[in-house]
C-alpha cells in the first residue's frame, strides 16, 4: 500500500513543536516555567479533545468529565498515605490506605478515564448534533456535582492538596508527545479514516457499512483514556486541585483552543492550545506588570478581555482556525513561500 | 406517592415562577436560533448588563430604572447581532457557538473590571427588592415576585403570540425561521427578521433581569450564568426547532428542578444537578429531536 | 434599437467551485412571452434559474432585467424587483395556512393595488380561496402547485421563473397548469418555464431552448412540438 502523503510532517511538525515549547521551558525562570508547563498540558488536554471531537464531528462538552476524574483519582492516589489519614478523613478506607507512584497514577487516570468514557459512551453515542452537545454537558455537570459532594471518593468541595508535583518539563513534554502519537496513530488507522469519513458524509458512511456508532465509542473512548491521563499530568502539575478548576471554565477554554487552532486537524489543536496558553501566559503577567518594550500594567479582568475579544476576532475573522483546519503539509506550505 | 406528598402549595408556587423566567429566557434563545441557526449563549451577559443597570440606577426612579435597564439591554442586543452574528452568518454551528462562549467571557470580563472600580465585587440594585417581600394567599407565603414573573410570563407569551401570528413581520420572522432561503425569494428582507428577532429577544432579556434582580438584588459578574446554561439545555431538550417546544423545554426544567429539590431528602439535596441531568441525558436518548417534538426529526442533525 | 428584453441573459458562465454547470448561457425573454427550458437531469436548468435570483454568482457575463444588470443583488432585492421563482419542490411552508403562504408572497409587492391583495391567486385558482383557512402541508400535489404559483402571482411580477411545476403531478393537474400558464401570459406576466415535459412546453412556448450539460444546444419554435425526432436528437445530441 503507497503510505498516505504528508505522515511525516503530520507527526512530526506538531511533536517537534511540542519539544521546542519543552525545551525553551527548560530555560525560562523559574516563575515562567508554569506558563510552558501548562501550555504542554493544555496540548495533551486539547488532542485528548480533538481525536473524539475533531475526528467525529460531533460536539462534545464532557470531556472534562475524563479529566476531572483523571486529576482526582491521580491526586488522590499519591497522596502519602501518612497525610491522607489526616486530611481525607471520610473517605473509603481503600483508597485512604494505599498510594502508588508517579507512572502508575498516570496510567490509572488513563485507564478510569477510557472506563468511564466507554460506559458513558455506550448509550450517549447515538446522539449527535445539539442533543449530544447537551448529554455530555449534563455528563460533566453530573460528574462535578459527584465529585464536588460525595466525601467518600475524593476531597469534595475541599482543595485536595500535598499532590506530588512531578509535572516538570519533561514530564509535560512526553506527556504532550504521548497524546499526539496516540491521536495520530488512531487518525491514520483504518478506523479512524472511517470515523473521518462518516464525519463528511453519514449516510454514505453507512451506506457502506460502517457502524457509526461503534466507530464513535472508540473515538469517544480513546479520547477518554487521553483526558484522564492529561487530567493526571494537570494535578501532578498543579500540586493542589478543587473540582473547579476542571469543570466549566476549562471545558470552555479547551474548547475555544481547540476550534481557534482549527477543529478538524491535529495540527490545529496543537497549536490552537499553545496559541491560546501563550497568550494567556502573556496576558496575565501583563497584568501584574511586565516589560515589554515599556511597562505597562493592566488592571485586574483586562487578561480575559483580551482574551476572549482575540478568540472572539480569530473565529469571525478565520472560522476554521489558524491552522485552516489543515494538518501541517511541507509541501504545501513550501509552494505557498515560495 | 412520597414525591406528591413532599410537595406543597408554595413549592408550587415557586416552581410555576422559576418556569416562568426560564420559558421567558428559552423564548429569547429560540428566537434568535429560528432566524439565525446559532445558539447563543451569550444572552445570559444580556441578562447581566440588565442586572448592572437596574444595580448602578438604584438611586433613580423606578420606572427610569427599568427602562433604563431595557434600553441597554436591546441595545446590547443589537450590538451583537451587527459585530458578532452577521460576520457569522455562514459559519459552522460550532464556530458560532464556541464564539458566542468567547463574547460571554467577553462581556462578564467587561463587567468585572466596570464593577471593580469602587474596590469590591458585586453591585446591590435595592430600588426594586421590596417585590421581592411574601404576600400571603390562603395561608400559603408567596414571594410578590412569583406572581409578578408568571404574570410577565404569560402576559409576554401571548403578546408574542399574537405578534407571530397575526402581524407581517411576525409571519415574515416565521417564515424566515422554517426556511429562510425560501423566504428570501419571496421578498422577506431578512435584515429586518434577523433585527425583529433579536430586539424581542433582548426585550425579554430586559424582562428576566428585572425578575431576576428582584430576586436577587446581589449582582455579580456571573448573574444569571447558571440561569443561562440551565435553560439552554431546557430548550434542546424540549426541542430547539420550534419556538413554543424550546419554551415548553425551558419551562418544563424550572418547573421540574424545583419540584425535584423539594422531593429529595434534605441531606442529598446538594445532588439535585445529578437528578435533574440525568433527566436530560434519559430524556435525549429517548427524545433526540425533543420531549415535544411530536413526530418530527431534528433538522439539526450535525453540528 | 430594440426595445430592452424583459430578461436577459448574455453569455453567462455558473460555477459550483471550479466546476463550470453553465457556460456561455445567451437568451432573452420579451414582455409577455413564454420561454421554454428543457434539458436532461443536471443540464444546468435550476442553477440558471438560482443565479437569476441572486442565489448564486454569475461567474462571467450578465443578466439584465428590463435592460438593468442584476449583478450582486441579493435573492431578497432581486424579488422585490419584479422576478419571482417557483421553486423545484415548490417550497411551500406546510406549516401555515393556505392564506400564510400567500400572504408572505406579498412581502416582494412593489405597490398596493385595489382590492383584495391575494386576487391575482385566487382569480386563477379558485380552490386557493375555498381552502384558504387549512393547513398548505395537507392539500394534494396539485394544489401545493397551484398555492406554489398563486403566491408568487400575488406580488404582481413582471416575470415567472418555474422550476420544473408538473414534477410529480397527475396528468390532470398537469392539464390545469399548464392552461394557467396561457392565462397568465394573457394578463401579461412574462413567463420562463423549466420542464421536462419537453413536448408540452415546447407546444405552449413562444421559444423553446434545448440546455444540454451547461450549454444551450438548440432552439425550437411551436411547429416543432410534433417533431418527436427533433426533440429527442437535442438531448442526445453530445
Ligand atoms: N450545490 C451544488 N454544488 C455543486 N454542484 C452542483 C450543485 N448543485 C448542482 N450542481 C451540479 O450542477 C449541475 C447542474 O445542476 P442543476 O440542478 O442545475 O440541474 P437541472 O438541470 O436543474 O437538473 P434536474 O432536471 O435534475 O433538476 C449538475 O451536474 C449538478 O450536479
Ligand atoms: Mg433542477
Amino acid at each position: 500500500m503507497r503510505r498516505p502523503p504528508g505522515a511525516v510532517t503530520e507527526l512530526l511538525g506538531p511533536a517537534l513543536l511540542v519539544i521546542l515549547v519543552g525545551v525553551v521551558g527548560t530555560t525560562a525562570s523559574a516563575s515562567n516555567e508554569g506558563y510552558f508547563l501548562n501550555a504542554l498540558v493544555s496540548v495533551a488536554i486539547v488532542v485528548a479533545i480533538y481525536v473524539f471531537v475533531g475526528i467525529s464531528g460531533v460536539l462534545s462538552f464532557g470531556q472534562i468529565s475524563f479529566v476531572a476524574l483523571g486529576a482526582f483519582a491521580a491526586g488522590v492516589m499519591t497522596v502519602p498515605v501518612e497525610s491522607k489519614k489526616g486530611v481525607l478523613t471520610s473517605i473509603f478506607p481503600l483508597l485512604r490506605d494505599h498510594s502508588i507512584g508517579n507512572v502508575p497514577s498516570l496510567l490509572l487516570a488513563a485507564a478510569l478515564g477510557g472506563v468511564f468514557a466507554f460506559l458513558v459512551g455506550l448509550p450517549l453515542m447515538r446522539l449527535s448534533g445539539l442533543a449530544a452537545g447537551i448529554a455530555t454537558f449534563a455528563v460533566l455537570e453530573i460528574t462535578h456535582n459527584v465529585l464536588r459532594e460525595w466525601t467518600k471518593i475524593g476531597p469534595g468541595a475541599t482543595t485536595l492538596a500535598l499532590v506530588p508535583e512531578t509535572t516538570g518539563a519533561l514530564q509535560a513534554t512526553l506527556g504532550a508527545l504521548v497524546a499526539i502519537t496516540v491521536a495520530f496513530l488512531y487518525q491514520r488507522s483504518r478506523r479512524g479514516r472511517l470515523l473521518r469519513a462518516s464525519r463528511e458524509d453519514p449516510a454514505v458512511a453507512r451506506s457502506v457499512g460502517v457502524n457509526i456508532h461503534l466507530e464513535r465509542l472508540l473515538a469517544f473512548t480513546v479520547s477518554g483514556a487521553l483526558a484522564g491521563f492529561a487530567g493526571g499530568l494537570y494535578v501532578h502539575l498543579l500540586g493542589s486541585i478543587t473540582t473547579e478548576q476542571v469543570y466549566l471554565e476549562l471545558t470552555f477554554l479547551t474548547l475555544a483552543m481547540l476550534v481557534v487552532g482549527g477543529l478538524t486537524s491535529l495540527w490545529g489543536a496543537v497549536v490552537g492550545a499553545l496559541a491560546v496558553s501563550g497568550l494567556d501566559s502573556f496576558l496575565s503577567r501583563a497584568e501584574s506588570g511586565v516589560h515589554v518594550v515599556f511597562t505597562f500594567t493592566l488592571p485586574q479582568g483586562t487578561r480575559l478581555v483580551f482574551l476572549a475579544a482575540i478568540m472572539a476576532l480569530v473565529l469571525i475573522l478565520r472560522p476554521s482556525g489558524l491552522t485552516g483546519g489543515r494538518e501541517l503539509r511541507l509541501r504545501w506550505s513550501l509552494r505557498r513561500w515560495r | 406517592m412520597t414525591i406528591l406528598a413532599s410537595i406543597d402549595l408554595q413549592t408550587l408556587g415557586d416552581a410555576f415562577g422559576q418556569g416562568a423566567i426560564y420559558a421567558l429566557m428559552a423564548v429569547g434563545i429560540g428566537l434568535v436560533f429560528g432566524v439565525l441557526r446559532l445558539v447563543n449563549f451569550a444572552y445570559g451577559q444580556l441578562i447581566m448588563a440588565g442586572a448592572y443597570t437596574l444595580a448602578y440606577t438604584s438611586g433613580w426612579p423606578v420606572a427610569a430604572s427599568i427602562v433604563s435597564c431595557f434600553a441597554v439591554v436591546v441595545a446590547l442586543s443589537l450590538a451583537m447581532d451587527r459585530l458578532v452574528f452577521r460576520p457569522l452568518r455562514s459559519s459552522s454551528p460550532a464556530v458560532m457557538l464556541v464564539t458566542t462562549f468567547a463574547i460571554a467571557f467577553l462581556l462578564q470580563a467587561v463587567a468585572l473590571i466596570i464593577d471593580l472600580r469602587d474596590g469590591q465585587l458585586g453591585q446591590v440594585a435595592s430600588s426594586i427588592a421590596p417585590l421581592n417581600q411574601a404576600v400571603s394567599v390562603g395561608g400559603v407565603d408567596v414571594r410578590k415576585v412569583t406572581f409578578v414573573a408568571v404574570g410577565v410570563a404569560v402576559g409576554a407569551l401571548i403578546t408574542l403570540a399574537l405578534v407571530l401570528t397575526r402581524t407581517t413581520i411576525g409571519l415574515h420572522t416565521r417564515a424566515a425561521a422554517s426556511d429562510f432561503r425560501t423566504a428570501r425569494l419571496l421578498g422577506v428582507r431578512a435584515n429586518r427578521v434577523i433585527a425583529f428577532a433579536v430586539v424581542v429577544s433582548g426585550l425579554l432579556a430586559g424582562a428576566v433581569a428585572v425578575l431576576l434582580t428582584v430576586q436577587n438584588p446581589f449582582v455579580q459578574p456571573d448573574f444569571a450564568l447558571e440561569d443561562t446554561i440551565i435553560v439552554l439545555v431546557g430548550v434542546v431538550v424540549g426541542g430547539i426547532d420550534r419556538l413554543w417546544t424550546a419554551t415548553l423545554g425551558g419551562f418544563a426544567i424550572g418547573f421540574v428542578s424545583v419540584i425535584v429539590n423539594a422531593a429529595l431528602p434534605t441531606d442529598k439535596t446538594v445532588f439535585l444537578p445529578s437528578v435533574v441531568y440525568a433527566l436530560v441525558i434519559v430524556v435525549l436518548l429517548l427524545r433526540p429531536a425533543g420531549l415535544f417534538a411530536w413526530g418530527r426529526r431534528a433538522a439539526v442533525e450535525r453540528v | 434599437m430594440p426595445e430592452a428584453a424583459a430578461l436577459e441573459l448574455d453569455g453567462v458562465d455558473i460555477r459550483y467551485g471550479s466546476v463550470t454547470a453553465v457556460r456561455e448561457l445567451t437568451l432573452r425573454v420579451g414582455r409577455s412571452e413564454i420561454v421554454g427550458l428543457i434539458g436532461p437531469n443536471g443540464a444546468g436548468k435550476s442553477t440558471t434559474l438560482h443565479a437569476i435570483m441572486g442565489l448564486l454568482p454569475v461567474h462571467q457575463g450578465e443578466i439584465r432585467l428590463n435592460g438593468q444588470p442584476l449583478r450582486r443583488r441579493s435573492a431578497e432585492s432581486i424579488a422585490r424587483a419584479g422576478i419571482a421563482l417557483v421553486p423545484e419542490g415548490r417550497r411551500i411552508f406546510g406549516d401555515f395556512t393556505v392564506e400564510e403562504n400567500l400572504r408572505l408572497g406579498l412581502a416582494a409587492r412593489r405597490r398596493a393595488y385595489m382590492g383584495d391583495p391575494l386576487a391575482p391567486a385566487f382569480e386563477l385558482f379558485p380552490i386557493l380561496q375555498e381552502f384558504r383557512r387549512r393547513q398548505a402541508g395537507v392539500l394534494s400535489g396539485g394544489q401545493q402547485q397551484q398555492l406554489a404559483i398563486g403566491r408568487a402571482l400575488v406580488s404582481r411580477p413582471d416575470i415567472l421563473l418555474l422550476d420544473e411545476p408538473s414534477l410529480g403531478l397527475a396528468p390532470l393537474a398537469v392539464d390545469g397548469i399548464f392552461k394557467a400558464f396561457t392565462e397568465i401570459r394573457e394578463l401579461g406576466t412574462t413567463i420562463l418555464l423549466i420542464e421536462q415535459r419537453a413536448q408540452r412546453t415546447v407546444a405552449l412556448a413562444n421559444r423553446t431552448h434545448v440546455l444540454v450539460g451547461g450549454e444551450l444546444r438548440m432552439t425550437l419554435g411551436p411547429g416543432d412540438a410534433e417533431n418527436t425526432q427533433k426533440i429527442i436528437a437535442a438531448y442526445l445530441a453530445t
